[in-house]
């Protein structure tokens, strides 16, 4: 009796699956075959060839530079939003007047999709744009600069605005999280006289785990499939310089090489997974319940 | 036992799924494989011409045209309209699979890289209307008439020029390169822009080069592209290449250009000039097309690059041209549309009413715009045309926009653009199938 009970419920998770692995499972098992493959459209017969594909992403420069580009955008803009999301979510979780209206203005410009945020800084960012008048009206002349055509600072610039979108977003995490933590806590703590960084590093920070691992998450993997706002604001460029993993995905698909594109696309998988997944057990265990 | 039990359930999900996915395609196929059979019922045949929706004002597909050719012929004429954006693609995947519509209308330099010209078209060397052709190169590739249209005059490419500004500063066209840069110190001194660079599309580096290395090649190592395309030379194996790259990155730091090249693209050239802002540019005449629609009195020309001493005018191949692939299931009645086109009477109401110049030696050309009369007169009749670059290019060349943008971001010197397209240009043609890589 209550074995049929328990396949009842599995049943139930079938339909779910059903389009999941339509959409998902067998695209992704396809995906890595074709990985392995020469598939282009203008040789009609597929060669199964082993790991070519790889051998080639490893000597292309090209390639590694988009790594790097992919890795360092990942690492700076976890780091970022994650730091000034905390900031902000802390600063307003205290009893400010204006604070449901700043709440309001850090969280809008992740409502905005990244495409209208990238269209949006482009000419803001030129070497004449609104930022570098803006420095220069305020005496830092010395910062302005090519902001999207230096080719040695333009993954950074491009880092910095999502940060900029993104942020509020994280924001509005931490402070769902830093909300559900009890007041008692900190009466506690005031009472045996802790100092107010001492119960932010004892308490706040070991309860709010949960929503940092959210946004860990979140943020590293968002960070690692970065698109869009490479695509809108450069392109890639200049020459190769902004290039990452997703427009080399592009790149190759264009150059006809849709085996290679496929390649590529398999790696990041891995190297998505390989990242998160343990990122994502060792957080677990560190999480404490109330 | 209920572990079994929940693998065997998994396992008939799974199996299900395939069997789903698997007769989805299928059905997919047969179905596309009766529309577009089902037509054909009786003797009248009907032709299917695919056509990317952004050419919907094509000369070719204008109704009057498609209903006298059917009266004259008894054969009908279906469209297919293909979004834009996925107008290559699905191209290719119709080429692939043998779902081919009867004519393609393409553009010729991408169809060379695209959709396999050699492996998927016709040669159309010896239709009747080919002896007629004026200019053939615009139509040709690897030597063979693989496309077909009534006009050969867009896609002019070298330096639009704002004729106005010229005639204020007494300036007339310059023929070398000495001259060129002396004409850009005057213009610059009148306090307007003298050449103007949106290289944030990187593509628009590649007008200057593009006609230099063609005009150089045709003159001086005319069997260059093929020795470059059975990879028996370089492009780094014509030091004059690297001078060309040279002479375009000098015109921006002797100061002759708009600060931000990287950051302009090419939206912008059409108000530039309107505003008499710069006073030339490195572009085709579509650029001038593009002004004149804005202000009509604007007058805009177009001069060869000057990186030689007397240089041919660049000409890219036209973009809009008819194909016909190997396997139309209606070859004959293919070869009749081009034929009816081909003819007198509906290529002169064509070149009339679009303003062409002509293709055919006994289709006239109708008045046209100055500029264009300027080409014909001056670059066309003469013969001082040369294809550009890219017309014997077999592969995707957006990577030699991006290393020519990366000169001008200061990373590559021209010496280093040339050896690293030579990388990828004999990965590409390796990764193609190419013989000799």
């Amino acid at each position: 009796m209550k074995r049929a009970k328990n396949l009842y419920s599995y049943y139930m998770i079938y339909p779910a699956l059903l389009i999941y692995s339509i959409f998902f499972v067998i695209p992704a098992i396809a995906g890595f075959y074709y990985s392995f493959t020469d598939w282009r459209l203008d040789r009609l017969e597929l060669q199964f060839i082993g790991w070519d594909n790889f051998k080639k992403i490893f000597s292309d420069k090209t390639l590694i530079l988009a790594l790097q580009n992919t890795a360092i955008f990942a690492i700076v803009t976890v780091v970022g939003k994650n730091v000034i999301g905390l900031l902000l979510a802390v600063g307003l979780n205290m009893r400010l007047r204006t604070k449901n209206l700043l709440r309001a203005i850090f969280y809008s410009p992740s409502i905005l999709s990244i495409l209208v945020i990238s269209i949006l800084f482009t000419p803001m960012l030129r070497t004449e744009g609104t930022i570098n008048k803006l420095l220069e009206a305020v005496g830092l002349h010395s910062l302005s600069q090519a902001w999207l055509t230096n080719p040695s600072i333009v993954i950074w610039t491009i880092a910095i605005v999502s940060i900029w979108q993104s942020a509020g977003f994280q924001m509005a995490i931490y402070l769902a999280g830093l909300q559900s933590i009890s007041q008692e806590y900190y009466e506690a703590a005031t009472i045996d006289g802790a100092s107010s960084w001492k119960s932010f590093f004892k308490i706040t920070l070991p309860l709010l785990l949960p929503a940092i691992n959210i946004n860990l998450m979140l943020t590293l993997i968002g960070g690692l499939k970065v698109f869009s706002e490479v695509y809108v604001m450069t392109g890639g460029g200049p020459g190769n310089a902004s290039q990452v993993v997703g427009t080399i995905i592009l790149r190759s698909f264009g150059e006809g090489n849709w085996g290679l594109g496929t390649a590529v696309n398999t790696l990041l998988f891995v190297v998505v997974t390989i990242i998160a997944i343990p990122l994502l057990i060792f957080m677990r265990r560190k999480e404490v319940t109330e | 036992m209920k572990n079994h039990k929940r693998k065997k359930a998994a396992s008939i999900v799974l199996a299900s799924l395939l069997s789903i996915s698997l007769t989805a395609c299928g059905s997919g196929g047969s179905d596309s494989g009766t529309a577009a059979g089902g037509d054909s019922k009786g003797s009248k045949v009907t032709l299917e011409l695919a056509i990317s929706k952004s050419s919907q004002d094509s000369a070719f597909i204008q109704q009057d045209i498609l209903d006298e050719f059917e009266k004259q012929t008894n054969v009908r004429v279906n469209l297919q309209l293909i979004p834009a954006e996925q107008t290559t693609t699905v191209l290719q995947t119709k080429l692939a699979v043998d779902e081919t519509p009867d004519i393609i209308q393409y553009n010729l330099a991408s169809a060379v890289t695209d959709l396999n010209l050699e492996r998927n078209f016709e040669i159309l060397d010896n239709e009747p209307w080919a002896s007629r052709i004026v200019n053939k190169d615009v139509l040709s590739a690897g030597g063979h008439l693989y496309s077909f249209h009534v006009s050969q005059d867009t896609g002019m490419q070298g330096v639009v020029y704002n004729k106005q500004i010229f005639e204020d500063l007494g300036l007339s066209i310059p023929t070398n390169y000495e001259e060129f840069l002396a004409i850009c110190e005057k213009i610059k001194a009148s306090g307007i822009t003298p050449v103007f660079m949106p290289y944030k599309d990187a593509w628009a580096a590649n007008i200057w080069p593009a006609a230099a290395f063609a005009d150089f090649a045709a003159k001086n190592d005319p069997t260059f592209f093929d020795d470059l395309n059975s990879n028996k030379k370089k492009w780094s194996d014509i030091p004059e290449f690297k001078t060309f790259l040279e002479q375009q990155y000098e015109v921006y730091t002797k100061g002759y250009t708009n600060t931000d090249v990287l950051s302009d693209s090419y939206d912008m050239a059409v108000g530039k000039f309107l505003n008499k802002e710069v006073a030339m540019m490195f572009m085709g005449d579509w650029l001038i097309e593009g002004v004149a629609e804005q202000d009509p009195s604007m007058e805009l020309g177009v001069f060869p690059i000057p990186s030689t001493q007397d240089a041919s005018l660049g000409a890219s191949p036209l973009g809009g041209q008819l194909f016909i692939p190997k396997k139309s299931k209606h070859l004959e009645e293919a070869k009749q549309f081009l034929d009816f086109i081909a003819s007198k009477e509906v290529a002169q109401k064509i070149v009339d009413s679009k303003g062409y110049v002509s293709n055919f030696s006994d289709v006239t050309t109708p008045e046209l715009p100055a500029y264009k009369q300027d080409i014909v007169d001056n670059y066309i009749t003469p013969k001082k045309t040369v294809l550009t670059t890219d017309a014997y290019m077999l592969v995707d060349r957006s990577e030699l926009y991006r290393l020519l943008q990366d000169q001008f971001a200061g990373g590559l010197s021209p010496e280093e653009v040339l050896k690293a397209w030579d990388e990828k240009f004999s990965q590409l043609m390796q990764d193609k199938g190419v013989a000799g890589f």
